[in-house]
């Protein structure tokens, strides 16, 4: 592999890892916060991509599309949250179980309302064009991103550290009964986490429409990359989503390129000896089991 | 006007509720109730012609997928094979016919219990569908033993009408006819054609998976018989969903010519990342079988597809009396194009008919069944249509396209034509 297509295939790598950061980030904290590893993830993705294409049909705007695809999937988290998770508070896997449901009846609904033939959301202007980088042209839409994924993280992070609503969130996921029990609203707590949740999801499936398109089926792939990145990275923390997908997109690039015959199996390959040798992910926290 | 509601009465028993938008609706009623009164017009109290009083009813087991990736294929065959009985009165060889729809949900073992059902339950007089081709061979004993006639209108692995060592992994049989095309028909002519035009290098692209690599041998072979080379190759996996790994590769590779099997989704990735990575610019020509150029990825990549050669026996703007009325008939009952695979149905139905015409409707024989299919021949939208009586495989021929923008349409223009394209049969 000549050096400058090892740097080609590494942004290759570095831009598939940023999408699933932003994938990624949504179910983490969801399942840091919660406790629920909601299924119903890619779920959200999907229909995120599929508003997407509705508002660029309708407005031939991406950017509207990019700020209301997040706000109509953190609607639809912040109905679901009290309508139905609530109502099954301490019952994990039940909970996980009812987000199965959740997300066949998002497919089912999306098939019945956008049909099921393959569709693709066209680049933004502006965005669609190439740059010369090393080796060569490069997409300009494959750094912007990694630029929006790398941003994203800074802003949650910023969040996490420096605001109330973040420090609320920390200690929600250290221990959500002790924070009820100091007077916090815990329910609009986490009905507003699962609504972030969703929103990334979304924002994650207008992000990834212009190269990966719409189909049936792409809420299946997204949720196993997710759950992969989370996996690998550890649930439930910011850090290990983020070092989750920066390891995994590379490889999973990497992997499938030189070793065509195994290009599903390379990345399950690191879940096995992650969990192995780290079962908490990278940089998972220890849990105690409740 | 009854036969059209009893139609949609049976469907309903069926589980399939139809969605007739307000227009199909009128056009339909509207035909059907000119059917009806037209003849009582012309010949009041004369309806003593031996053909009027209608024959047994005709069962036809439809298994199709309605659900997973492949559902809009399984729509667009549906679409076709209604449209046919529309146009025919929703009789083939004077008997009225039921369909039966069954989703096989894209699940093999879901398939193969379905066939099963068509077979022991319904009790079906013939079988249709089948979209992915480890369905078809996953059903073919249990159809060949029930000596089942099943008209496969899509899957097109090599071996279900080939002579196959231990009929593995299938093999052709006495009831198994193809309205479709075989991977071989699509990919070994087109390698033989273009390696014989002088272009002897070539890199391959194409999906990992069954069809995607009997597609690439066959095209390696017909390449090969002129001399031609395989420089190289990427196997991106099926419904891969990042492209620019695979495209990154072509890019830092010297040869410009590139044959692909991509088709759908998997089509739209590819076609849009070749544009991103700036590929055209470079020199380097996409050339591919012709699902990667069909209307369900050129609506949605339109001119970036542009310069793209590809081959099928098909093409919407093939320019024939046949394929204008069924495209303009198409549209008329449906607010969109056809594609290759109503095409595909269209002609499973046609040649159904025309067998049963010949059978007087008869189709208690097998054998007798299975000759008079043989014997079909008909112009289709595609051409000339004809069953290879060795095979059960279509003869047809292969056109060449380019994809060209024209007055804001993106569309295949045909370029040229392999005619009369049979498979070996082993």
């Amino acid at each position: 592999m000549s050096p400058e297509l090892l740097f080609q295939q590494a942004l290759n790598g570095l831009s598939f890892g940023a999408l699933l950061f932003i994938l990624a980030a949504g179910l983490s904290l969801v399942f840091g916060m919660m406790d629920v590893v909601n299924l119903a993830h890619g779920a959200f993705y999907m229909l995120g991509a599929y508003v997407a294409l509705t508002v660029v049909q309708f407005t031939g705007s991406f950017w509207l599309a990019l700020a209301a695809a997040p706000v109509a999937l953190g609607a639809l988290g912040l109905a679901i949250e009290p309508l139905l998770l609530r109502h099954l508070r301490g019952r994990h896997l039940d909970q996980v179980l009812l987000t199965i449901g959740v997300s066949l009846v998002i497919v089912d609904q999306i098939g019945l309302i956008w049909g099921r033939e393959v569709r693709s959301l066209p680049f933004p202007p502006g965005l669609d064009g190439t740059v010369v980088l090393i080796g060569g042209v490069y997409p300009v839409y494959r750094l912007f991103v990694i630029a929006f994924g790398v941003a994203l993280a800074a802003v949650i992070a910023v969040i996490y550290r420096r605001t109330k609503l973040g420090m609320l969130i920390r200690a929600g996921v250290e221990d959500a009964e002790m924070l009820g029990a100091l007077g916090v609203n815990t329910d609009r707590l986490f009905a507003l986490t699962f609504a972030v949740g969703a929103a990334l999801a979304g924002l994650a499936g207008v992000i990834a429409a212009p190269v990966f398109g719409l189909q049936p089926g792409m809420d299946v792939d997204a949720l196993l990359y997710s759950l992969v990145v989370v996996v690998v990275g550890g649930l439930g923390t910011l850090g290990g989503a983020v070092a989750g997908s920066v390891l995994v997109g590379p490889v999973d690039t990497f992997g499938k390129v030189l070793f065509q015959e195994f290009a599903l199996a390379v990345i399950f390959a690191i879940v096995a000896l992650v969990l192995l040798f780290k079962p908490t992910g990278l940089l998972g926290r220890i849990r105690i089991a409740r | 006007m009854g036969g059209f509601t009893k139609m949609n009465g049976l469907a309903a028993k069926r589980g399939y509720t139809y969605r007739l938008t307000r227009r199909q609706f009128l056009v339909a009623s509207s035909a059907a109730a000119l059917a009806a009164c037209a003849p009582a017009a012309v010949t009041p109290g004369a309806s003593g012609s031996p053909s009027a009083a209608p024959g047994k009813e005709l069962k036809i087991g439809q298994l199709l997928p309605f659900t997973g990736v492949y559902a809009e294929l399984g729509n667009s065959m549906r679409r076709a094979t209604e449209l046919y009985l529309r146009q025919n009165d929703q009789k083939l060889a004077n008997r009225p016919v039921k369909l039966i729809y069954e989703d096989d949900t894209n699940v093999t073992a879901t398939g193969i219990q379905k066939a099963q059902k068509f077979i022991d339950q319904d009790k079906v007089d013939v079988m249709m569908g089948v979209v992915p081709t480890p369905l078809a061979y996953g059903i073919r004993n249990a159809v060949h033993e029930a000596k089942m006639i099943f008209i496969d209108t899509n899957a097109g692995g090599n071996a279900l009408t080939r002579d196959t060592p231990d009929c593995k992994p299938a093999c052709k049989s006495p009831y198994i006819f193809r309205s479709s095309f075989s991977s071989y028909q699509i990919s070994f002519p087109i390698g033989d054609y273009l390696s014989a035009k002088g272009t002897k290098d070539w890199f391959l692209a194409y999906a990992n998976y069954g069809f995607g690599t009997e597609s690439k041998a066959d095209f390696t072979t017909g390449l090969k018989k002129n001399g031609g080379n395989v420089t190289g190759e990427v196997a991106p996996p099926l419904g891969n969903a990042d492209f620019a790994p695979f495209v990154t590769q072509i890019k830092n590779q010297p040869t410009k010519n590139v044959y692909s099997f991509f088709s759908g989704a998997d089509a739209i990735g590819f076609i849009k990342t070749w544009n991103q990575l700036g590929l055209p610019a470079a020199g380097y020509k996409m050339y591919g079988a012709g699902f990667l150029t069909e209307q369900d990825v050129l609506k949605e990549v339109k001119d970036l597809a542009n310069g793209a050669i590809t081959s099928l026996f098909w093409a919407v703007e093939l320019d024939n009396a046949e394929n204008k009325k069924f495209v303009a008939d198409f549209q008329k009952q449906y607010p969109l194009l056809p594609d290759v695979f109503a095409v595909q149905q269209y002609d499973g139905m046609r040649a159904l008919d025309e067998a049963l015409k010949k059978l007087g409707g008869d189709t208690s024989d097998k054998d007798k069944f299975s000759k008079a299919l043989e014997d079909v021949t008909f112009k289709s939208p595609r051409g000339d249509f004809a069953f290879d009586k060795t095979t059960h495989n279509p003869i047809q021929d292969i056109y060449l396209r380019e994809v060209k923008t024209t007055g804001g349409q993106t569309v295949n223009t045909i370029l040229d034509k392999i005619a009369k394209v049979t498979d070996p049969g082993k």
